[in-house]
């Protein structure tokens, strides 16, 4: 692969692998590492990389490898990285195309924000396929490739994570 | 519409991002990746360079050899994110130093050190208490040539290292990366795995001497190296196992500070106790709460109960960690977290666990004999 293809690859999925990373992360400085790290891990490994058949689900499995390595590799190493919020602003758009009042924006965004922070309560194994499936956009299909567990298990696996966000979300809401 | 789909088309909204990655960040990437490419093809060029030197380093009986083929500090920073430690240590007041040293089955080499306040662009909450940090590259690679482990390798993280800078005349246990505020990033590049180590600034000791010690532990330990009471000078153990070395490293004596630099051990070695823990609200109600709570506990040992099948001794692993089992009970540990040099009897370190009224204390002893036996006391 040379740089144009990297380029390429960079141009077609980043803005999805970066969406994935950040849900993935939480934080602006973490979300670029692990990002960065992805495709440079990408390119370290290309050889198993076949770009006809499906390479943002070869990357999104990346990132999700590198960040368990990252949890693990820093047991008793400080935080160096601080915790930087991506502008809230931006992350608050609404991805809706349907016209709504200003007041049900506002319930949309809270609703959203609770979403989110319901999701970072989840286990890895029902987060992971939970956000390669919404944020990532993967089918069904594609999550259970990059996870290498059967369709049934992603289907099954998501069912739980929405029961699991449906429960949270009803415990927190006044 | 159904329920179901409607809580799909919700999750969607809610969880599909908006966040794009900067253009900047892509740019890095690409310029990483073909920074790699040329490294690499280097590689294949310096060959016949590389086995120069290792001619050279064995006729001259010498260990230090410059790292050509090695990233510098400058790159390793970049690899890691942060471009103004990068500057940093192309800056006047960094010391690129290359030097190699081969122990147990590895190379090691100190690439180079740079000290001072804000270099980095991460900062931690240690840089509130001691503006003035410490960072230094280091790498270790293996003598046969086969590559370190990746960090996405299950194999990366099983073996240890220590990287820690040590104060001449300042015992090495008590002043430590751990005690120094310290921390490390660490990236596996060509099979070669860098270490960027950060701790409290050193520059303040330059006239005592520093050094840079390496070795095959997670934590300090006498099995690794020397330190000589009377001198001051810690050395590598000649028959330890595994990686010891020991870098002197050439800091500026002029920028020594002998005043700040007693200042700081002062508070480091301080020893924590319950009356300087409430002192002027240095540590939060909850913790000094604790500090209290711990300090009464401890006071009802004497008076617990001893488990008999819990006083057992202890066994050693390969490096010189003891090892105590109980129950579900593990303990593995230095010895020298527990007793001081020649320190016999029951250690000042204890461990209390338990709650709600329920605690058990585990204590060791050690003997004239040098034979150390744990014991787990109900304090109930």
């Amino acid at each position: 692969m040379d740089i144009e293809e990297l380029s390429d690859l960079v141009k077609q999925h980043g803005k999805a692998i970066y969406g994935f990373c950040y849900r993935l992360a939480g934080n602006k400085a973490d979300t670029d590492d692990l990002y960065q790290e992805t495709f440079l891990k990408a390119m370290e490994v290309r050889h198993k990389m076949d770009m006809n058949q499906n390479p943002k689900a070869f990357l999104i499995s990346i990132a999700i490898q590198l960040r368990k390595n990252k949890r693990r590799k820093f047991a008793w190493r400080q935080r160096i990285a601080p915790t930087v919020v991506l502008n809230e602003a931006a992350d608050k758009i609404c991805c809706t195309n349907e016209e709504i009042t200003p007041e049900e924006a506002v319930l949309s965004n809270e609703l959203h924000s609770m979403i989110r922070a319901a999701t970072d309560k989840l286990n890895d194994k029902l987060k992971i396929p939970l956000l390669m499936y919404y944020t990532a956009e993967m089918s069904i299909d594609e999550v259970s490739v990059a996870l290498r567990i059967p369709p049934g298990t992603v289907k099954s696996r998501l069912f739980k994570a929405r029961k699991a966000m449906k429960e949270i979300l009803e415990v927190e809401s006044p | 519409m159904n329920d179901s789909e409607k809580w799909d088309r919700i999750l969607k909204q809610a969880l599909a991002s908006a966040v794009e990655p900067e253009e900047e960040l892509n740019q890095s990437i690409i310029n990483r990746f073909k920074e790699r490419t040329r490294m690499k093809r280097g590689h294949r060029k310096r060959i016949s360079v590389g086995l120069l030197v290792v001619v050279f380093t064995i006729v001259m009986s010498i260990t230090a050899y410059a790292a050509t083929q090695l990233f510098s500090s400058k790159e390793i920073a970049e690899h890691l994110g942060d471009r103004s430690l990068a500057e940093a240590f192309e800056s006047k007041d960094a010391i690129e130093i290359n030097q190699t040293i081969a122990s147990g089955d590895y190379n090691i080499t100190l690439h180079g050190i740079v000290s001072g306040s804000g270099l980095s662009e991460f900062s931690s909450s240690a840089q509130d208490v001691y503006p003035d940090r410490t960072y230094a590259v280091v790498s270790i690679s293996r003598q046969d040539s086969s590559p370190m482990p990746d960090t996405s390798s299950p194999e990366y993280g099983k073996e240890s290292f220590l990287i820690s800078p040590l104060i001449k005349g300042q015992k090495p246990w008590q002043v430590n990366i751990m005690s120094m505020n310290g921390g490390y990033q660490e990236i596996v590049r060509d099979g070669i795995m860098y270490r960027l180590i950060e701790c409290d600034g050193v520059e303040m000791f330059a006239d005592r001497g520093v050094y840079m010690a390496v070795s095959s532990d997670a934590f300090y330990n006498n099995q690794s190296f020397v330190y000589d009471e009377d001198t001051g000078v810690i050395s590598p153990k000649v028959d330890a196992k595994g990686i010891s070395v020991v870098f002197d490293l050439p800091l500026d004596k002029s920028k020594a500070d002998p005043a700040k630099a007693d200042a700081y051990l002062q508070e480091l070695l301080k020893e924590p106790s319950v009356d300087t823990a409430n002192e002027g609200g240095a540590l939060e109600a909850e913790e000094a709460e604790l500090a209290n709570k711990f300090a009464q506990l401890k006071k009802r040992i004497p008076d617990g109960k001893v488990i008999p099948e819990s006083v057992k001794e202890v066994t050693y692993d390969d490096k010189g960690l003891i090892n105590y089992e109980y129950n579900d009970r593990i303990v593995k540990i230095s010895p020298d977290m527990l007793f001081a040099e020649g320190q016999t009897g029951l250690s000042d370190a204890v461990n209390i666990s338990g709650g709600e009224g329920n605690y058990m204390a585990l204590q060791f002893y050690r003997d004239e004999h040098d034979v150390i036996t744990g014991k787990v006391i109900d304090l109930n």
